[in-house]
């Protein structure tokens, strides 16, 4: 709640992820669901209906269904840099589990914390950084080969 | 003889007090002291630390425009400006650069922060030309009100 007390991170990107070629930052998805129970019903037909599209669409990512006993049901998002993100999909219609899908796809793996500022440059400095003698003349004169005295 | 009353006696308190007490004390783990860990202490100051974050976003936004200010200000009197001057003579030539884009300049970007500072400069002149001179425009320059004719 307070900015010291939780974390924040600044704006990133995983590896430059884009700049060549875009990589999905999804490596893994589990569908858990039961078979018999109405808060999985949106997700048995999600599975009917969408997932091998989805499958089909992202060959990156490895797509689970496992059918359980289970009081709720779950889409179990894992990430490339190791980030596990868990959402319950308990009473959801199917056109709203597809929708977090590909909420789920579009996100890099970093945590959803506060970002510090909303830019990001490798280079913020074109000109040169200011130092304090940037903007002083020289009190010497340019520095060439020195004379050498005749003693 | 049977011992009814002994079970009334039993109190069933609440159970997740752990829960209760921690979720204030994981707000409060950076703070010094015995606040830190003890749950009285704890509330007091972790209740005056959310006052100060709400009250503190709008300050963040009047402390920054102030850092820019004083930023902005250093540099503009490196080139022997003042701000006022500056800021008030930027304006006048139509270069509606805000502080914070200012203050950015003149750290990175020494170099266009000279430039910013020169055209000011140059406007100022041409101000004080116009009010002490003797009302003619300046040798090499054609009015700006341009009357359609």
């Amino acid at each position: 709640m307070t900015s010291r007390g939780t974390p924040s991170r600044f704006l990133q990107s995983v590896l430059q992820n884009g700049v060549g070629r875009y990589v999905c930052q999804m490596k893994r998805i589990s569908l858990i669901f039961s078979k018999n129970g109405q808060s999985s019903l949106g997700a048995r037909e999600f599975i009917e209906e969408g997932v091998v599209d989805f499958a089909q669409k992202n060959p990156g990512t490895v797509v689970y269904v496992s059918p359980q006993s289970c009081r709720i049901p779950k889409i179990v998002a894992e990430y490339l840099n190791g980030n596990v993100k868990e959402e319950a999909i308990t009473s959801k219609t199917s056109q709203q589990i597809a929708e977090l899908i590909t909420k789920l796809t579009n996100q890099s793996g970093l945590d959803i914390i506060r970002i510090r500022k909303p830019i990001h440059t490798d280079s913020p400095s074109i000109q040169g950084q200011w130092h304090p003698f940037t903007n002083r003349p020289l009190s010497i004169g340019p520095i060439g080969p020195q004379k050498q005295q005749a003693n | 003889m049977v011992f009814l009353t002994l079970s009334c006696w039993i109190r069933n308190r609440g159970p997740d007090r752990y829960w209760k007490v921690q979720e204030v004390l994981s707000n409060a783990r950076h703070f010094r002291g015995r606040k830190n860990r003890c749950y009285s202490l704890a509330v007091r100051a972790v209740r005056r630390a959310f006052v100060y974050a709400t009250k503190a976003r709008k300050i963040k936004r009047r402390n920054m425009r102030t850092l820019w200010i004083s930023r902005i200000a250093a540099a503009s009197r490196e080139h022997g400006m003042k701000y006022p001057a500056l800021m008030h003579n930027l304006v006048k030539s139509s270069v509606e650069v805000n502080r914070r884009v200012l203050s950015d300049l003149a750290i990175t970007e020494p170099k266009s922060f000279l430039s910013l500072a020169k055209l000011a400069r140059a406007g100022q002149q041409e101000g004080f030309g116009a009010a002490l001179g003797d009302g003619k425009e300046p040798p090499g320059v054609f009015s700006r009100i341009v009357t359609l004719q």
